[in-house]
């Protein structure tokens, strides 16, 4: 079987014991790769029940079984375990160049057990794999971190460099892990976890390929995609935009949330913020991951002013928005400024930026005062607090450390209504998609397995009609503002986003090709012969259902697969808002879900799922 | 009275609504990147010999000139979007947003995309202004 180097790097942190471990065959077609494998893990090996930041929850670094191949996109790892921000299943994908490296090194993963006595960080250079003390790189920031390993252990060849900055050290609730600075698995809090393992960072460098399974015909394929990608018009946007690309269009589908999600569309926030306006300013350079034929990363530099930068990575979109349109915030060198501060802390932009909404929110409510954040004036339109924000909220001072806990927990310390101005499902924050204008999105965000999620769906692509996937039996025309015949539209998106995460392809590329693309890039690269469209959705089914398995172990209900307050409220008297209810009703049917949001029986074992039954206690059909 | 689609006859009319449009007006208020070209395919099935392309001499929100021109002269517009017929027709009748259309590869964009990106509102009151036209189609 291709795809795969068959070797699972395990380390006890509470012993330092190394250990090598495999999963069989049939699970890592069944699981693809990825979070699906990891999903499968934890659920085989793991006390689930555990506390997300102690030495029980595993932290899983795992590749899938395209990660490192040349196929476009194909850069791409995840990182899994229990969320120390939502309680349920976590996980966060990553581009850049560390997931290739680990395969080239020789691994298809790395699990950490247990937790260290005092910093540490891995250096794997291909078979060797070893603990080093880290104690003098704790404190130091991602980009200082990855500076002084990369100078240390280089040797004329690059390492990868994956590391935690302040806000995993401190064990803030949404920190991410960064790959050589530009690069973050940011959501659900992965950053903590390490940060709890006291694991400051891995550094990779590998000296063997990935080989795929068909040779001749991955060649064949290689050359089709990368023509493929290198025309398509999504593709050409992101190249030359970046993701931000995505501002513009937004603002016009009000898809782009506004003042924490109140106000209505504003075109001079989407001029002002917009990729077009990255370009004019602030791009030095384009910037890709490995393999990539795309390029949507950005280079910037302010070059003066209070926001002055250096040269490195610029602001995805979400940022744009977190810092830009969520606090009404026009000046785009300040969002370049608080996303250079959310990298080197190791923070998620989307939940710590929704954090710092709130925070503004509460502030011209009455809800907190001067005095509760030190002095700070959280003015709509001024970034300048929400600069001093995250660097309080990644040293847990002051509010900070309130805000560290997540946008949950923090409403529900300031309280006086402070809950109802939250934004996310199951404790994740929304990303910036305003379901208002997207109704699938919304069922997306409401049942997405780690919480309001973008990215185990390609409803972004399908219901904005970027992508059309028919041999999915997917449509191409869908009304954005309409919830009927949405739920159909989203099991199959989920269907297929689902296993992006787990081969380890970028949903950006996917979003260029086909199903059928994506399912012969499976194919040629393990071997399976009988991998097909048909295949790749029932593989997405059977992970979401296993993850969905694992929610329920872990008490989540069908009340919360749900939509916040504020999404449910229209923007404007003529606005309209999700049918929540009609949309839920009928995905539970087409999951094939009881009444309390679990997989039924029948459903777990037309999915080829027998062996969750027993544990989730399910009797008769 | 409807006007056919495509004809010189349909660009004057859509030119008058363009510049009847508030809308457009302040959306395209900023434009200074030079004329669109709209160019629909060659289609004989439904009369259409050879490719025919709609100038638009679009500036600061107004549209100074419109005309029929052939591909040879279309392409030297700094933007020229082209599909065939079919498309063309479900864009007028608003049924296609040509952002998802170019998207979709249903409509080929020739030009800076930032630029258009920048403008996405001003062409979608482009587009309005298209399906405001009282529009016969020479298929029908």
């Amino acid at each position: 079987m291709g795809g795969y180097k068959n070797r699972i790097l395990e380390m006890d942190l509470s012993t330092g014991k190394k250990d090598i471990s495999d999963v069989g065959e049939d699970d890592k077609k069944r699981f693809v790769g990825g979070s699906g494998l990891s999903a499968k893990l934890f659920f085989d090996r793991f006390d689930i029940r555990s506390n997300a930041l102690s030495p029980e929850n595993p932290l899983m670094v795992m590749t899938g079984p395209l990660t490192g191949t040349n196929l476009p996109g194909t850069s791409r790892f995840v990182v899994c375990g229990k969320s120390p921000l939502t309680g349920i299943w976590g996980e966060s994908a990553c581009g850049g160049n560390f997931g290739s490296e680990l395969k080239m090194a020789g691994w298809d993963g790395v699990v950490f057990m247990g937790v260290s006595e005092k910093p540490v960080f891995l250096l794997i250079e291909d078979s060797r794999c070893e603990l080093h003390d880290a104690s003098d790189l704790w404190g130091m920031d991602i980009y200082q971190t990855t500076d002084f390993l990369k100078a240390s252990y280089g040797d004329g060849k690059q390492v990868k460099v994956f590391a935690i900055g302040r806000a995993g050290e401190n064990l803030v609730k949404f920190a991410g892990i960064g790959n050589d600075k530009a690069h973050f698995a940011g959501r659900t809090g992965m950053g903590a976890l390490m940060g709890s393992k006291k694991v400051k960072a891995i550094v990779v460098r590998g000296s063997g390929v990935a080989e795929p399974a068909l040779q001749e015909e991955y060649r064949s394929l290689l050359k089709a995609l990368i023509t493929k990608v290198k025309a398509s018009i999504p593709a050409r946007a992101l190249r030359e935009m970046g993701t931000d690309s995505g501002l513009d269009l937004g603002m016009m589908t009000n898809d782009v949330p506004i003042k924490n999600w109140t106000s209505p569309q504003d075109f001079d926030l989407s001029f002002n913020l917009g990729g077009p306006s990255l370009i004019e300013k602030y791009l030095t350079r384009g910037h890709s991951c490995y393999a990539c034929p795309i390029g949507c990363k950005r280079v910037v530099k302010v070059a003066e002013g209070p926001y002055k930068t250096e040269e490195g990575p610029g602001p995805e979109y979400e940022t744009c928005c977190t810092f830009g349109t969520m606090i009404v915030n026009k000046d785009l060198a300040g969002v370049i400024k608080a996303n250079e501060l959310c990298n080197r802390a190791g923070m998620d932009t989307i939940s710590g930026g929704a954090a710092i909404a709130l925070a503004y929110e509460c502030y011209e409510k009455g809800i907190i005062t001067r005095k509760d954040t030190d002095g700070l004036e959280l003015q709509w339109g001024n970034i300048d607090p929400a600069l001093k924000l995250v660097e309080m909220i990644a040293e847990r001072k002051g509010i900070g450390s309130i805000l560290a806990e997540g946008t949950r927990s923090a409403a529900a310390k300031f309280g006086r209504g402070a809950e109802e101005l939250v934004v996310d499902v199951k404790g994740l924050d929304a990303p910036m998609h305003d379901p208002r204008g997207w109704h699938g999105m919304g069922l997306g965000y409401a049942v997405s397995t780690r919480g309001a999620c973008h990215l185990q769906h390609m409803t972004l692509y399908v219901e904005q009609g970027m992508s059309a996937y028919p041999e999915t039996g997917l449509e191409t025309n869908y009304k954005g503002p309409q919830s009927e015949g949405k739920a159909g539209m989203y099991l199959i998106s989920e269907n297929l986003g689902v296993p992006c995460n787990s081969a380890c392809l970028c949903i950006f590329v996917l979003g260029c090709l086909s199903a059928s693309d994506f399912a012969e890039m499976v194919r040629v690269t393990t071997g399976w012969k009988d991998f097909d469209v048909a295949e790749l959705l029932k593989s997405g089914q059977r992970i979401n259902l296993l993850k969905r398995t694992i929610n329920a172990l872990l008490g989540m209900k069908r009340e919360d697969d749900r939509l916040p307050k504020r999404i449910l409220t229209p923007l404007s008297p003529e606005g309209n808002v999700p049918d929540i209810d009609l949309m839920l009703r009928e995905y539970y049917t087409l999951r094939g879900l009881d009444e309390m949001g679990r997989p039924k029986r029948e459903t777990l074992e037309k999915a080829g799922l027998g062996e969750l039954i027993s544990r989730l206690c399910l009797t008769g059909s | 009275m409807a006007y056919r689609f495509p004809s010189e006859e349909w660009t004057k009319e859509y030119q008058r609504t363009i510049n009847s449009s508030e809308d457009y007006k302040k959306s395209g208020a900023t434009w200074t990147a030079g004329p669109v070209c709209l160019v629909v395919s060659a289609n004989p099935s439904v009369g259409l010999d050879k490719e025919i392309g709609i100038w638009l001499g679009l500036q600061k929100g107004v549209c100074e000139e419109i005309k029929i021109v052939t591909l040879e002269e279309a392409q030297k517009a700094p933007f020229v979007i082209t599909g065939d017929y079919a498309r063309w027709k479900q864009v007028v009748l608003g049924q296609l947003d040509p952002i998802q259309g170019m998207m979709q590869g249903k409509l080929k964009l020739k030009g800076d995309l930032p630029t258009i990106v920048r403008y996405v509102k001003a062409s979608q009151d482009l587009v309005k202004c298209a399906s405001k036209v009282d529009t016969q189609f020479v298929d029908e």
